[in-house]
């Protein structure tokens, strides 16, 4: 087994290749030249590549790939319904799911999900007309739906600027999960919806245990996103970031790397710093042996990925940093790609 | 036979073929019988709004866009919008 890394780039796919050692990496791309990759992951079911692909002139898109990116399929049909007022911008991330489920988000705060191996795509109804949408706003990367994680018979999904929604019914209905989660650039800071999620993940040993990185915050839940406790400060420089990264078999560790503001949206503190909790968010330490500590550079909502045997993430300057579990010791895996949009790590 | 040019972009998308020869009576029944009739088209059947389509070198738009005649020996070029530097 080794490992594969799907790195999604601003100018096209790039694919990272290691043995189980991961030390040493293989670069192979661009691949799908031409389009930005917004999101990449490799399907553990059949080993299918998928990609969240798009273009300023072409729009929004799916490729898929059954050898790993020498031959590609594009989606035959994905779109938003004819006869309303939406239409797709933007494919967000793509998350395989239950049986044949494979799950898509986009923007305008939209989900789609197909049967099909990517083919063809239905959109969500319970999302599209979410009796809550007209609170939701776009913020400045647009209303994207970014998280999808599905749990023991539950789905989330996150969308920035509208907030976190938990769904029982494979989707067919939608709960705001947003209570004591701030949005700070509200007139009430505390609303039903319209905070800005960043980023959330459920840990896949403790699916009641949700983790988010927020516009204003990070925060953890421990009963399926009904609370959530804030847990900046206590050794992160900032509560702001975008990126979030846990560990397969620990739910108490997570990872993030804290931004200086939401003005300054480059690393906190001018250094390349990620920050891991051991203890469920009451402390944080610096995990940095490696990372350069004079550094101006962002990692995107997607940029951050993990495996049983490491932590990886990519940055808008063009390298790819990878680690150990826990973060013991950083290695430039790549550098000089084009801007980093998103990393997974997948076994191949 | 109307003669339909792609950019490098959608070539690629449609197998490697940059150049279709096309029954078509107008420019937008040559459009739709494209591979990449959805990478040109929205949801809602429209043309997107920065792609170009030049027929014998005169931007389609500046006529009568999709319903445009085509000749038999016309020419159709896809351009993408050019932005940035």
């Amino acid at each position: 087994m080794g490992v594969l890394l799907p790195v999604g780039t601003r100018k096209g796919l790039f694919l990272l290749r290691s043995d189980d050692d991961r030390t040493e990496w293989e670069v192979e791309g661009p691949l799908l030249p031409g389009w930005s990759v917004f999101h990449a992951a490799v399907d553990p079911r059949d080993g299918v590549l998928y990609a969240a692909t798009n273009n300023f002139v072409y729009g929004a898109t799916v490729h898929r790939s059954e050898d790993l990116g020498k031959n590609w399929e594009r989606a035959e049909e994905l779109g938003l319904p004819e006869d309303g007022e939406l239409k797709l911008s933007a494919t967000w991330h793509v998350e395989p799911g239950r049986a044949s489920e494979l799950w898509l988000g986009g923007d305008p705060g939209v989900l789609f999900r197909s049967d099909d191996g990517g083919k063809t795509w239905e959109v969500n109804r319970g999302l599209l007309e979410h009796p809550t949408r007209e609170s939701w706003q776009p913020g400045a990367g647009g209303m994207c739906t970014h998280s999808i994680q599905l749990t023991d018979g539950t789905m989330y999904v996150a969308i920035s600027a509208a907030g976190s929604f938990r769904s029982e019914d494979g989707g067919e209905s939608w709960t705001p999960i947003n209570k004591s989660v701030a949005a700070e650039f509200m007139p009430n800071p505390y609303p039903e919806v319209g905070q800005c999620v960043h980023k959330l993940l459920a840990h896949p040993k403790r699916p009641e245990r949700l983790w988010q990185q927020n516009h204003c915050g990070v925060y953890r839940s421990d009963d399926r996103g009904d609370n959530w406790e804030r847990l900046d400060g206590n050794g992160l420089p900032t509560s702001f970031g975008f990126p979030l990264a846990l560990d397969p078999d620990d739910p108490d560790v997570a990872y993030v790397i804290p931004e200086q503001s939401q003005e300054q949206h480059f690393t906190a503190e001018g250094r390349l710093g990620v920050y891991r909790t051991g203890d469920g968010g009451a402390s944080w330490e610096l995990v940095s042996n490696g990372l350069p500590d004079r550094a101006w550079v962002a990692v995107l909502r997607e940029g951050l990925a993990y495996d049983g045997g490491g932590l990886y993430f990519g940055t808008q300057s063009g390298s790819v940093w990878t680690s150990e579990r826990g973060g013991g010791q950083w290695t430039e895996a790549a550098r000089d790609l084009p801007p980093i949009l998103s990393v997974e790590a997948a076994s191949v | 036979m109307a003669v339909v040019l792609l950019p490098a972009v959608l070539a690629a998308e449609a197998g490697g073929q940059k150049r279709f020869e096309l029954e078509a009576a107008t420019v937008g029944d040559a459009l739709r019988q494209l591979p990449v009739q959805n990478l040109l088209f929205d949801e809602t059947g429209e043309l997107r709004r920065l792609v170009n389509v030049y027929v014998d070198g005169v931007d389609a738009r500046s006529g009568r866009g999709l319903e445009e005649p085509l000749g038999d020996d016309s020419e159709v070029r896809v351009v993408g919008a050019v932005a940035g530097g």
